[in-house]
């Protein structure tokens, strides 16, 4: 006689109250699935997130109430729980998960990990870490009304990075500092801007003219001599930004005139890039205040306030009280202040949109509402708390077949908007096995990148390449040069003085070898050089055998397209607007909320594709498409596998 | 047809709200935010229903249940606090259930459903049965249709479950 316990095998209820899980991240998916996990009958589960409750949480995260907002969201989290089930050992941990305390001993006490992560770089690293202590890990997403679960187990299934995941859009920088078409391109430049006076001042986000811009000049030698002459010394033009703010006193109406005039009177000059375009049009603070612009607000108070859009003088005053509200700012953090910017900070939000609609206005382009630009500029993913409900669900059902060592009945599950031809909602495919040359998984991981050697630094190769390209957190970085000569350490400190030098400078060149370690994630990466000097302009490496960004097709609003965003995923940036340990640093459909400085002028653009299938992520679509089962061919009456579905 | 009562929506609404907002529109949440709901059952599946309906920012939610709490219901639900054994489950839910959104207004009522006249469910916009017997489904469902009240159906056994919805002869709806 089969004992039960509820719905479940005693054997089953049994392993549920002994074994402990770990669930990351508590916001969204997190809260459902721990009010799930404890009624199920889990008693150990642990649950960390770095972040701390706002009040736009508290449409879903229902955990969470008024009086939380400011709180870590794992220990309220943990609190509000208990109360349905005072006898669950629940642990709660307000960090990152990516804190190398949570070493791969900590992975080991868990029968199981579950996700529940709004970015890419805290995925990798927790993919990583699960292949490392070879737990299973159950991956989630969501977005809209779309939503996905999948299982990751090393050796059986795909590993997270097994797929290659498109990386988040960026646009050139003659795009941003010179000839922008779209709101996001002015939007981008917006959040430069701010970087740039108040606070990380950062050599990719550069926001006054590109006078090396090659599209501007007549002949391919003007373009040479021209930035040729932008990299010389003994111009004015060489103060930085921030520094000639501050010599004005962050005075608005100077700011705005440079900006907002003299640059782009500046622009008008290089005539070649007007040549096939609508020419900029300056703005004159002066001109404007004496124009008679109607005082009064707008009628439409049925809609929201911040979904209005100003007249241009109307973003002028916004621009000029913004700029004063950030100065005091400044000043209030004292010599040396930066600050970081966050779209839950109304003057900072304030100023971005102030800035990027003049400058569309001055690009002719239609200016956009508050609420807008805040979902461009902070990535934002519109959220339900249904979808998260859903997922949730499914994980705690994918999590119970691991329990009960059914792993081949494991599938990957499609949350989609509407039913598909065969009236489902919920598609599961079944789990691809490891790619072969994963340069994650795969039993000695390789990879081949083009740079030039002579112009990379091994800053670069740190940041740009292994950490943000490559998932690693505190890379370890030897040159395969018969010395072991290191290059890169991760104990702070010891190698610093390398950081500024090229790559050739070690000796390094094409068809050099470099083994890069990351002891946390017990991962080595064997990166195989190859000197370039063609790579497209602001692009600092390419990875081969991958193909090379595409300019997506402007993503409209809400909508659709099967892409999942979760999450502002490729900065690695965590979503909320947490000024928490964010220090290492994370979009799409429309994505989650925002990363503090983004490394590149990423906009979480999604790439619509038809029927390419979710990622678990964010925007990206990945070349993951559902399988059919070997015999689903002539399985057409085959009830248990009933609802593989093949899809083109 | 479910009226706008109020168009302005508070900046406490539009904070709290925003990401929904940006899903569906602000018309949609101001329709949300007219709307009067009834949920029969307030079991596990009827907690979920609630919490979801509850978070969304409708006007109104009445938990209509007679059944008492038992010590299932504690781990079936989670509205329903530890110590509350014994009281109407309807009621027991009701202050965990408030304090998901203070917005929305919620009532607990312990009636039995099948006792209800005809004109307590004309009150609503929507209607939600959960675990309810076929015949009453069947009742209310021709009693809403005839005025225009959306009818949703179900319930969970297990691994297994339903839905079932009648929107009326003539739904208009957006995408």
């Amino acid at each position: 006689m089969v004992q039960l316990v509820g719905s479940l095998l005693k054997e089953l209820a049994d392993s549920l109250s002994s074994c402990k899980v770990l669930v990351v991240g508590a916001g969204g998916i997190g809260c459902e699935l721990l009010k799930n996990l404890v009624l199920t009958g889990f008693k150990n589960i642990d649950v960390i997130d770095l972040d701390t409750i706002d009040v736009s949480n508290l449409n879903r995260q229902f955990l969470f109430q008024k009086k939380h907002v400011g709180k870590s969201k794992a220990q309220v989290a943990k609190e509000s729980a208990l109360q349905f089930c005072p006898s669950a050992n629940i642990t709660a941990y307000h960090d990152s998960i990516m804190n190398p305390d949570y070493n791969v001993e900590f992975f080991r006490q868990f029968m199981l990990v579950m996700n529940a992560l709004d970015n890419r770089a805290a995925r990798n690293h927790v993919n990583r870490m699960c292949l490392a202590a070879d737990i299973p890990l159950v991956e989630s997403g969501t977005a809209g009304y779309l939503g996905q679960v999948t299982v990751i187990k090393k050796g059986m299934t795909e590993c997270y990075e097994c797929q290659p995941k498109p990386a988040q859009k960026t646009f050139p920088g003659c795009t941003i500092r010179n000839t922008p078409s779209e709101p996001i391109h002015c939007i981008v430049w917006a959040k430069y801007l701010f970087n740039q006076l108040f606070g990380e001042e950062d050599a990719d986000q550069e926001v006054s003219p590109d006078t090396a811009d090659p599209e501007a000049a007549w002949n391919p030698e003007e373009t040479a001599a021209r930035a040729t002459a932008s990299e010389k010394d003994g111009d004015i033009r060489r103060v930085s930004t921030k520094e000639w703010a501050r010599s004005t006193g962050y005075d608005p109406i100077k700011l705005f005139n440079k900006l907002f005039k003299d640059d782009i009177m500046y622009l008008l000059t290089m005539d070649k890039l007007w040549k096939k375009r609508k020419a900029p049009t300056p703005l004159d603070w002066q001109q404007l205040e004496n124009s008679g612009h109607p005082q009064g607000e707008s009628p439409t108070t049925s809609g929201l306030k911040d979904q209005q859009v100003l007249d241009v003088w109307g973003y002028c005053q916004l621009f000029q009280h913004s700029v004063e509200s950030l100065r005091s700012q400044l000043q209030e953090k004292g010599e040396g202040a930066e600050l970081v910017w966050d779209k839950d900070d109304p003057p900072a939000m304030d100023f971005v949109t102030a800035a990027a609609n003049l400058r569309m206005n001055i690009f002719s382009m239609n200016m956009k509402s508050r609420f807008d630009v805040k979902s461009m500029a902070g990535n934002i993913i519109p959220a339900i708390a249904t979808t998260n409900a859903v997922i949730a669900g499914l994980i705690v059902l994918e999590g119970l077949k691991i329990l009960s060592g059914e792993l081949e009945s494991c599938r990957t599950i499609f949350l989609n908007k509407c039913p598909n031809l065969r009236k489902k909602l919920l598609v599961p495919c079944i789990l691809d096995k490891p790619s072969l040359n994963c340069y994650v998984c795969a039993s000695k991981p390789e990879v081949t990148v083009k740079v030039n050697v002579q112009k990379t630094t091994v800053l670069s190769l740190q940041d740009k390449i292994l950490k943000e390209r490559f998932g690693m957190v505190a890379p370890d970085v030897q040159i395969e040069d018969g010395k072991g000569t290191i290059l890169i350490s991760s104990e702070e400190g010891e190698t610093e003085a390398n950081n500024n030098k090229f790559l050739s400078d070690f000796g390094i060149r094409n068809g050099s070898r470099l083994q890069a370690d990351d002891f946390l994630q017990d991962y080595t990466l064997l990166v195989n050089v190859l000197h370039t000097e063609e790579l497209e302009r602001d692009v600092e490496f390419e990875v081969v055998g991958e193909a090379p960004d595409k300019a997506p097709p402007p993503q409209s609003n809400q909508e659709e397209v099967n892409s999942i965003t979760n999450g502002n995923k490729d900065s690695a940036q965590p979503s909320t607007s947490s000024k928490a340990a964010a220090a290492d640093d994370d979009i799409m459909i429309v994505d989650s909320d925002e990363e503090g400085g983004a490394p590149s002028s990423s906009a979480a653009v999604t790439t619509s594709t038809k029927r390419k299938h979710p990622d678990p992520e964010t925007s990206e679509t990945s070349t993951k498409r559902p399988r059919t089962d070997q015999s689903a061919a002539a399985a057409a009456t085959d009830n248990d596998d009933d609802d593989i579905i093949a899809l083109d | 047809m479910i009226e706008k009562e109020d168009p302005v929506i508070s900046e406490e609404e539009a904070a709290q709200y925003d990401r929904q907002i940006r899903l569906w529109g602000l018309d949609a949440q101001k329709r949300l935010r007219g709307s009067r709901v009834l949920l029969a059952g307030v079991g596990g599946l009827g907690a979920e229903l609630a919490k979801n309906l509850i978070l969304a920012g409708i006007k109104g939610l009445t938990l209509l249940d007679h059944e008492q709490v038992s010590e299932e219901s504690c781990r079936a639900q989670f509205l329903v606090p530890v110590s509350a054994q014994g009281q109407n489950r309807a009621q027991a839910s009701l202050e965990r259930a408030q304090n998901l959104n203070p917005m929305v207004e919620v009532h607990a009522d312990p009636d039995r459903v099948e006792d209800k006249p005809d004109d307590f469910f004309l009150q609503f916009d929507v209607v939600c049965l959960t675990g309810c017997s076929r015949d009453l489904m069947v009742r209310v469902d021709q009693l809403c249709s005839q005025h225009n009240i959306k009818v949703f159906c179900g319930d969970v056994y297990g691994y297994y479950g339903y839905m079932f919805c009648n929107l009326g002869q003539e739904h208009h709806y957006v995408e």
